[in-house]
């Protein structure tokens, strides 16, 4: 197998002691982020990437990506500790992680969450390595249209899958591009959306975006809930943890099944979050015996996050193949690759193969980094969140507003990170979800110069989308995924006026 | 959900400010995509000619927002914000745009240490003699670590000239 060799020849890349301790500052940091309300895994990586500017690139996606397993531990971790998601994605861990630590299990909640983490994103790894050189090479074969049709297919699934209102998913992507469309034009060289405001002329970065609309957003949330810590004193003793470990095979159904949701959803756009609550719905449902869920149940920590891990690495790899990202995580990261001269997309694995896989071999050492780390450094971190909240927060803007600075150099964008954020902060609240906006960000560029390039080789006839079997599926498969909404709530609508003619309100909208 | 007079805003009235807020965004592109030329030139699509079109779409989504909105307005009856959750939403918004102000003329360092020194005192009600030196010990830190560690630095103000650090 070509893949395993050229593995082999990642590991040699990467096995050094700086990229070794590299991946122990990320984790370490990304723990950090993950802990702390505010700070998630977009906006950890938004903070380091332009520390990355003057590293190699292998060094940079190293210490970036393990900030993301390293977020993705944190964020379980105080969901058990604190009941306090981390992250959207580690949301269901608390159903159960929580009870069962508060019941006086905490080191072994811990344990089950960590190695069951570790499992899925390894997993996600093994299929990222088997799976992504043949991806790649079937995409070689694409060219502007089919490029247009995989983007147009990524947002059309959004909008379908969004958990929200779907023309909120609509406006928020919308903006997004927009946005992403200020300033120079990369194909003729004009201005434009700049409204002759000389700040505007560079463009607006989407890291500025994340950093308000994740960072500052969120804090504003939880000034506003008022956040009080009411946490678990945890220390994770050895014995404990290896008499969970050895719990662990009993529960080989839960996490293969969880694997296989993490993948698929991590691979689709509908990310880490959708797939533990999916994971985490499909466990308690399918249990013989249901008593325990809600209670402190191991199966309902396992499932959320093996799905929750696999998920997030598994969404590297339309990241890295096709160049559309599986999260925003992710879409930020491939928004450091463009910064750093790096097209990513299949001519990646021909001209950097070195590259692509040192980053995919930097994964398998990553995660086990981050397994061991995040056991021994738990109740350091615990100890963090009992610093109250008006001191870390305000430390948070702090770091929050020199990263700002730090992207351009420049004022202006730490007033947008302001503005950004209010926008984060009431788009959150009214259930407008933000992740379609900054993917429109990081893509934008790219969708509309192969929407362009496409129009250029049709001279303007939309019928280029539909000319060939490749891109007539892609572009098919999209457009089944917009109109999925719009059908349900027609069968919705038809249903009720059946029963009662009176009542008109689509049922496909209810999460208010 | 009727109860809620008490200074607040109610979640339907935000709904439909954000709709109008996002749709008159809407125009605002499609009016500078126009300016920017929305048409066809002799090389292809003009500059403005793609986000012409993102900003009808806007336009058209904030219009079903709004209608979705006004359809299902008992549904969504209920506060958006009320009165004491505006305070302290308010009083960590405040002191953060100010930062942002202050930073404009005396640097990021110096912003650094007053907002956090302020924000310890005011907030956190912490005496000032724990607060200042706070304030002064995070943006040491940061000095540390941007200038001398990633070596990117942060904007400098009066203050760090008058010390003679530049």
């Amino acid at each position: 197998m070509g893949n395993i060799g050229l593995l082999f020849e990642g590991f040699g890349h990467i096995l050094t002691f700086q990229h070794v301790l590299l991946m122990m500052v990320g984790v370490t940091l990304g723990i950090l982020v993950g802990v702390l309300p505010g700070l998630g895994a977009p906006n950890g990586v938004s903070l380091l990437l332009p520390l990355t500017f003057s590293m190699e690139p292998i060094s940079g996606i190293i210490l970036l990506s393990c900030m993301y397993w390293g977020a993705l531990f944190g964020g379980s971790t105080t969901s058990i500790l604190f009941n306090i998601p981390g992250e959207p994605s580690s949301v269901a861990t608390t159903f159960d992680g929580y009870p069962m630590a508060k019941a006086g299990q905490a080191s072994r909640a811990l344990t089950l969450a960590f190695v069951s983490a570790g499992i899925g994103a390894l997993a996600g790894v093994v299929m990222i390595t088997l799976v992504s050189g043949w991806v790649a090479n079937f995409a070689l074969r694409f060219s502007s249209p089919e490029y247009f049709a995989v983007y147009f297919l990524a947002f059309a699934s959004f909008i379908s899958m969004g958990s929200s209102a779907p023309f909120k998913t609509l406006v928020s992507m919308m903006l997004g591009f927009a946005l992403a469309s200020v300033g120079m034009d990369t194909i003729s060289g004009n201005l434009r959306l700049t409204f002759d405001i000389p700040e505007l002329i560079k463009g607006i970065s989407f890291l500025i975006a994340v950093m308000g609309l994740f960072g500052i957003g969120e804090l504003l949330l939880t000034t506003e809930e008022g956040l009080r810590f009411e946490g678990i004193k945890a220390r994770v003793r050895i014995s404990e943890v290896g008499r969970t470990v050895l719990e662990l095979p009993r529960y080989w159904f839960t996490v293969v099944r969880s694997i296989f949701i993490g993948i698929l959803m991590g691979i689709t756009p509908a990310g880490p979050t959708a797939a533990s609550f999916m994971s985490y719905g499909l466990a308690s449902r399918s249990a013989r015996d249901k008593s325990n869920f809600g209670k402190g149940d191991p199966r309902g920590i396992v499932a959320p996050e093996t799905a929750d891990h696999s998920a997030g690495t598994s969404a590297l790899l339309p990241m890295l193949a096709l160049g559309v990202p599986g999260s925003a995580t992710a879409a930020v990261m491939m928004g450091g690759l463009m910064i750093w001269g790096l097209t990513p997309g299949p001519m990646l694995f021909v001209e950097r193969p070195d590259f692509v896989w040192g980053l995919i071999a930097s994964m398998y050492l990553g995660n086990i980094v981050a397994v061991i780390l995040v056991i021994a450094t738990v109740p350091l971190y615990a100890s963090i969140l009992r610093v109250p909240f008006t001191i870390i927060g305000p430390v948070i803007v702090a770091v929050i507003f020199s990263g700002a600075y730090q992207v351009s150099n420049s004022l202006t964008d730490v007033w947008l990170v302001v503005l950004f954020g209010l926008l984060g902060y009431i788009f959150k609240k009214l259930d407008y979800p933000l992740a379609p906006l900054v993917l429109a960000m990081v893509l934008g560029d790219k969708a509309e110069d192969a929407f362009r390039q496409s129009m250029l080789l049709s001279s303007g006839k939309l019928s280029i989308f539909w000319s060939n079997g490749l891109v007539s599926t892609l572009m098919a498969i999209g457009c089944l995924l917009l109109l999925a909404p719009a059908l349900m709530w027609v069968m919705g609508v038809s249903r009720k006026r059946l029963t009662r003619p009176d009542l008109r309100q689509d049922p496909n909208e209810n999460p208010l | 959900m009727s109860s809620d007079g008490a200074r607040g805003i109610s979640r339907f009235a935000m709904e439909i400010l954000v709709a109008t807020a996002t749709a008159a965004l809407g125009v605002a592109v499609c009016y500078g995509a126009t300016e920017a030329g929305a048409g066809w030139t002799e090389m292809g699509p003009d500059a403005g000619y793609f986000p012409f079109y993102i900003g009808l779409l806007i336009v058209f989504g904030s219009v079903m927002n709004i209608l979705l909105a006004v359809t299902r307005q008992r549904k969504l009856g209920g506060v958006f914000i009320d009165g004491r959750r505006i305070k302290s939403v308010a009083s960590f918004l405040l002191p953060l745009v100010a930062y942002a102000a202050v930073s404009s003329f005396l640097g990021l360092y110096v912003g650094t240490a007053l907002y956090i020194a302020f924000a310890m005192h005011f907030q956190g009600r912490y005496k000032w003699w724990i607060a200042v030196p706070s304030g002064l010990a995070v943006a040491a830190f940061f000095f540390l670590v941007f200038e001398m560690g990633f070596k990117v630095p942060l904007l400098k103000g009066p203050v760090e000239a008058w010390f003679g650090i530049y």
